[in-house]
């Protein structure tokens, strides 16, 4: 057997204010493998969107280990972090989160100004993620432009512009009506089927979980059950 | 360290473009305002510098070394003076020996009610002694005319511009008339905000009958010679000082007040500083969660302070250029009245410089806390914001 992608060993996150302390993520182990398209669920407040800030290295465990493929993100300084997810995380909102006085390519070529590529390069990168999420005739439009729909797309091309190994998505399709949620969670069944990228999805929509191999639930900071779905 | 484009930071200028203008209008009044501080500071150390001349003595009744105007001497002593002191400068049979009488009088035809204005008698020699002084416009004025020879800065305070267009206009001293025949231009020396006229006519219609000073120009003759005559002299009770320590001494009695233009100008300008300060942050506080996904993206917190800086400096330039173009177009030469004379803002390169460094400053200052505090919350939490 490989070894999993993703491995949290006793990884925790605990909030103090003041005399309060709060632990959303309480010794959680959890692997996941390459390939793996997982779906969190789970109250809210049970530690989801923590779960998921720790993955994508936007936040740190205050115990614990956390390893995504040979990197040991939990011991990663800030700006190693930076340059980290810079390559290996695409992270999708609930809220699509466009820069809003960017058009469409724009938003999408926003990560690439990151990497040492050339410009013809970063066109062709750019243009593809657009095409794989379907909104080619876009390019020109700013945020406010789009529908919500078309907004999480743009989201989903500049996540995926980067190649990265790992997509984390919290509530991606809450704010859609249910047509266009079915689109976006077969674009995103796409990307993990077709080119092998491990998916972490939160949701509230027991709906949504069928397009997951792998359906996870969290409660106070602690997984319940491990249950493989049927597809 | 990979940065955002400029392009990012210029489209957010135009965001909200009510808070623009602010920002634009805010940094140009500040600047505006270090203008014409630092032009007012500028234009009277000129004024004292440029009249103050190496080879020249004063001499001065005993006892009022502070003010020519207030200074007393005897009519007779500038020719006493020519013929004891040898070493003089001499030119076309004319000694420089300039005896002068400063009076200063509400002029008529100057403002409404008639401004305090310094009129110098004065004799041909002044313009030896005074050789900063040009008539630039029509002539000297003549002994018996009751004519005047205009400051540059007066004609411009009266409205004439160019100044030459002064000449013909009449002006009442005294209740005495008298008529405009010329303007002097004097390096932006005290003698531009002053009326020459002829010594006599002013003694006449003063009804005085001693005059200020005499202002003599070493050519051999030691500032030492001059003393000793003033000593030996002790029926004319004169002092002798070189000219150049009297401009001292009268710029060392209007140094509070040029600190305290200063000290005022900056005071202004700090409370503008966090009043932007406000304005700024909120800009910024706006854009929270957009800050939290830039990181998301990878982008580092300096990158993204740098691009804010970018932003506010860029709108603090725009403000600082249009100030500093309406600086050097409307307050260079603005005339500034004093209880002694007249003196003209002067915004030369030095002062512009001074204005451009405060609108660099007033750009990356009013950006740098408002960025620092935006920046510094956990990315997580940036996320949230505006949920
Ligand atoms: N920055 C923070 N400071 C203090 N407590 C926090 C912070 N962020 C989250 N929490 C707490 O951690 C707990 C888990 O929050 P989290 O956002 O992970 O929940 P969630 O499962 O995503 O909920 P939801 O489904 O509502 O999005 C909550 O009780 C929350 O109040
Ligand atoms: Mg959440």
């Amino acid at each position: 057997m490989s070894t999993p992608f993703i491995q949290c060993r006793e990884l925790t996150r605990t909030y103090t204010r003041g005399t309060e302390r709060i632990t959303p993520l309480d010794k959680l182990d959890l692997d996941i493998d390459r390939g793996q398209f997982v779906a969190l669920m789970g109250p809210s407040g049970s530690g989801k969107t923590t779960l998921l800030n720790l993955l994508a290295g936007i936040d740190s465990p205050t115990e614990g280990e956390l390893l995504i493929g040979d990197t040991p993100v939990h011991s990663l300084s800030r700006g190693r972090l930076a340059a980290w997810r810079a390559d290996h995380v695409g992270y999708i909102f609930q809220l699509y989160n466009l820069v809003p006085v960017l058009n469409a390519y724009e938003n999408v070529e926003l990560p690439l100004l990151l990497q040492s590529i050339t410009r013809q390069e970063r066109h062709r990168r750019v243009s593809n993620a657009m095409e794989a999420v379907g909104i080619t005739d876009r390019h020109k439009h700013y945020p406010r432009q789009l529908s919500g729909g078309q907004e999480q797309r743009v989201a989903i091309a500049r996540a995926i512009v980067t190649e990265p190994d790992l997509l984390l998505c919290d509530e991606p399709t809450g704010d859609l009506d249910r047509e266009t949620a079915t689109s976006i969670m077969d674009l995103l069944q796409r990307l993990n089927r077709d080119e092998g990228r491990t998916i972490v999805m939160v949701t509230h929509d027991p709906a949504t979980t069928r397009w997951a191999d792998t359906l996870l639930h969290l409660e106070k900071g602690r997984l319940l059950e491990h249950e493989e779905v049927t597809t | 360290m990979r940065i955002l484009p400029f392009e990012y930071a210029v489209r957010n200028l135009g965001r909200s473009p009510a808070r623009l203008l602010l920002t634009v209008g805010g940094s140009a009044l500040v600047v505006l305002l270090v203008l014409t501080a630092t032009g007012f500071v500028n234009g009277m150390q000129a004024a004292f510098v440029t009249s103050g001349r190496d080879a020249n003595i004063i001499l001065m009744g005993s006892g009022s070394e502070e003010s020519i105007e207030r200074s007393e001497v005897s009519m007779q002593t500038s020719g006493i003076v020519a013929a004891s002191v040898p070493g003089l400068i001499k030119r076309a049979g004319i000694d420089a020996v300039s005896p002068e009488a400063h009076v200063a009088i509400p002029i008529k035809g100057i403002g409404e009610e008639g401004t305090m204005s310094v009129i110098r008698g004065v004799e041909p020699p002044a313009f030896l002694v005074h050789d900063e002084v040009r008539v630039i416009a029509g002539r000297p004025p003549r002994s018996g005319g009751n004519e005047l020879l205009l400051g540059r800065l007066v004609a411009r305070s009266m409205g004439f511009d160019p100044p030459e267009l002064a000449i013909g206009t009449m002006l009442e001293i005294d209740e005495d008339p008298y008529e405009v025949v010329g303007v002097l231009e004097a390096e932006g020396g005290v003698a531009e905000g002053e009326l020459w006229t002829s010594l006599t006519d002013l003694m006449a219609t003063s009804q005085r009958d001693s005059i200020s000073c005499v202002v003599v120009s070493m050519d051999d003759a030691k500032p030492a010679d001059i003393e000793a005559f003033a000593a030996t002299r002790l029926d004319l009770e004169l002092i002798a000082m070189p000219e150049v320590d009297y401009y001292a001494k009268l710029s060392a009695f209007f140094r509070p007040i040029a600190l305290m233009v200063l000290v005022t100008a900056a005071l202004i300008a700090i409370g503008a500083v966090l009043g932007g300060l406000n304005t700024t942050y909120a800009a910024f506080a706006s854009r929270v969660r957009e800050i939290g996904t830039l990181q998301t993206l990878g982008y580092s917190r300096q990158a993204i302070a740098l691009s804010l800086i970018q932003e506010s400096l860029l709108a603090a330039a725009i403000g600082t250029l249009i100030a500093c173009g309406l600086g050097a177009w409307l307050l260079d030469e603005v005339v500034v009245q004093f209880s002694m004379g007249a003196f003209g803002l002067r915004i030369d390169a030095a002062v512009i410089a001074w204005g451009l460094g405060t609108g660099l400053v007033l750009g990356v200052i009013g950006a740098i806390l408002p960025a620092w505090r935006c920046l510094r919350l956990p990315i997580a939490e940036s996320l949230k914001a505006g949920e």
